[in-house]
């Protein structure tokens, strides 16, 4: 059984264009004193420090230049792979010098999905910025984890062969490396979440 | 049961590939994005207790001024209401703005129009709904501003929203305009959305009703993000 209802248009995106520190990230543009802090500094500001990792990356465009133009936005589990309102949400952009983003988080544990199976652990990443008309969503994996039953990667192997874009490598005792490419050979895989 | 998002109608957005907005070109990647059933990364997403928000965070006209300087420009209100597909108010969602100033120059180090900023308007705001899903800004009438892109166009004027609802999955970052500016119909980053009922969805609404009572223009724009649906799946009993 299921009600007739009106199903709305969702509101379109639109591209958060260069300036958008301005209004997500002003602390870090030295406009102070208007919000306490900037929202998604810490994903877990109550977790100890020695659990967690670091993932680090640049976001190419299609000329391979690396951006930094651009913020990231983080969604994911704790350790034992559990979502909570109050946690898990972090905000970034890439060093103006390097190029380079590092996200320093928890690693995620296998996630209960509401079908009651298992997904891989993950981290969900978005993407905006000028020349973005939408915000761009991938997932983050991590190399050395069991992917073969999780049913996002399954989904994704239905239509392409290659899911690497999408697996972070372990470069390091807790280091991994995520790069993204928005075009060309190497295009990342983006999700319509 | 759980609350699945429902599919979003990739129609009424825009096309990232749009040529005619420059900075697309070297951004938008070229291969389709992959479809997929909500799991539960997608329906959680974190959510901003309302003791974050200060007393002036959307009030742009005061949460930047300096000794009770007001910012220069036009005074307006902008509000609205945040629902779902299905009309549900969202209570709860964090509604972050940016804009230029009166003179259409951002407070920014990347911003190369020579107007002037204004040292008493930072051009950044933030709210959470109330119970109704209703939101409140007071702030400066943007200006419009000339940016490059096929040799210099100029941008009508606008304020950035982004919004976060209940799901990471119902994330929003739009922009909204004002109704009867002539430089609207021109403009490739809203010409990138080809369903005209969404492209004038993204024009608030000069709100007559409020002339008297508020002393300042007011201008609506209601915002919608994506609905849910309950799913039953069947190796779950309900209730579990």
């Amino acid at each position: 059984m299921s009600d007739i209802k009106t199903v709305l248009d969702e509101t379109p995106f639109q591209t958060a264009g260069p300036f958008l520190h301005i209004g997500c990230l002003p602390n870090s543009i030295n406009i102070e004193g208007v919000f306490d802090n900037d929202l998604g500094v810490k994903p877990f500001a109550n977790k100890h420090y020695d659990k967690f990792i670091t993932i680090t990356g640049s976001v190419f465009d299609g000329d391979g230049k690396a951006l930094d133009d651009i913020m990231l936005e983080t969604w994911q589990s704790d350790e034992n792979g559990v979502y909570s309102p109050e946690s898990g949400f972090a905000r970034f952009v890439p060093n103006s010098l390097t190029k380079k983003f590092n996200l320093y988080t928890l690693k995620p544990g296998f996630i209960n999905n509401i079908d009651g199976k298992a997904q891989s652990p993950h981290i969900l990443l978005s993407i905006s910025s000028r020349g973005l008309n939408m915000t761009l969503n991938t997932r983050i994996y991590f190399e050395g984890d069991d992917l073969n039953n999780d049913p996002l990667l399954s989904t994704v192997k239905n239509s392409r062969n290659d899911v690497s874009s999408l697996v972070a490598k372990k470069i390091d005792e807790d280091i991994y490396l995520f790069d993204i490419f928005l075009q060309g050979d190497k295009e990342t895989i983006f999700l319509d979440i | 049961m759980v609350e699945a998002l429902i599919k979003r109608n990739l129609k009424t957005h825009p096309q990232l590939n749009f040529p005619d907005y420059k900075s697309s070109r070297l951004r938008a990647p070229k291969n389709k994005k992959i479809s997929f059933s909500s799991t539960s990364t997608e329906i959680s997403g974190p959510v901003f207790n309302k003791d974050i928000i200060g007393k002036l965070d959307n009030d742009l006209t005061l949460n930047f001024s300096k000794n009770n300087i007001l910012p220069i420009g036009h005074k307006i209100i902008v509000f609205g209401t945040i629902s779902d597909q299905f009309a549900n108010p969202i209570e709860g969602a964090l509604i972050e703005i940016w804009q230029a100033n009166a003179a259409g120059k951002y407070l920014h180090h990347n911003d190369n129009n020579t107007a002037p900023i204004d040292p008493n308007f930072a051009g950044c705001g933030r709210y959470i709904t109330s119970s109704k899903g209703y939101y409140e800004f007071i702030t400066i009438q943007p200006g419009p501003y000339p940016y490059p892109n096929r040799g210099i166009e100029w941008r009508p004027m606008h304020i950035h929203f982004s919004v976060f609802g209940k799901s990471f999955g119902q994330r929003l970052i739009t922009q909204m305009y004002f109704e009867g500016d002539p430089l609207i119909n021109s403009c490739p980053m809203v010409n990138s959305i080809s369903d005209e009922k969404a492209k004038q969805s993204l024009i608030s609404t000069l709100d007559t009703s409020r002339y008297n009572t508020k002393k300042l223009l007011s201008y609506k724009f209601d915002i919608i993000l994506r609905g849910t649906n309950q799913t039953f799946f069947e190796n779950r009993k309900e209730g579990l």
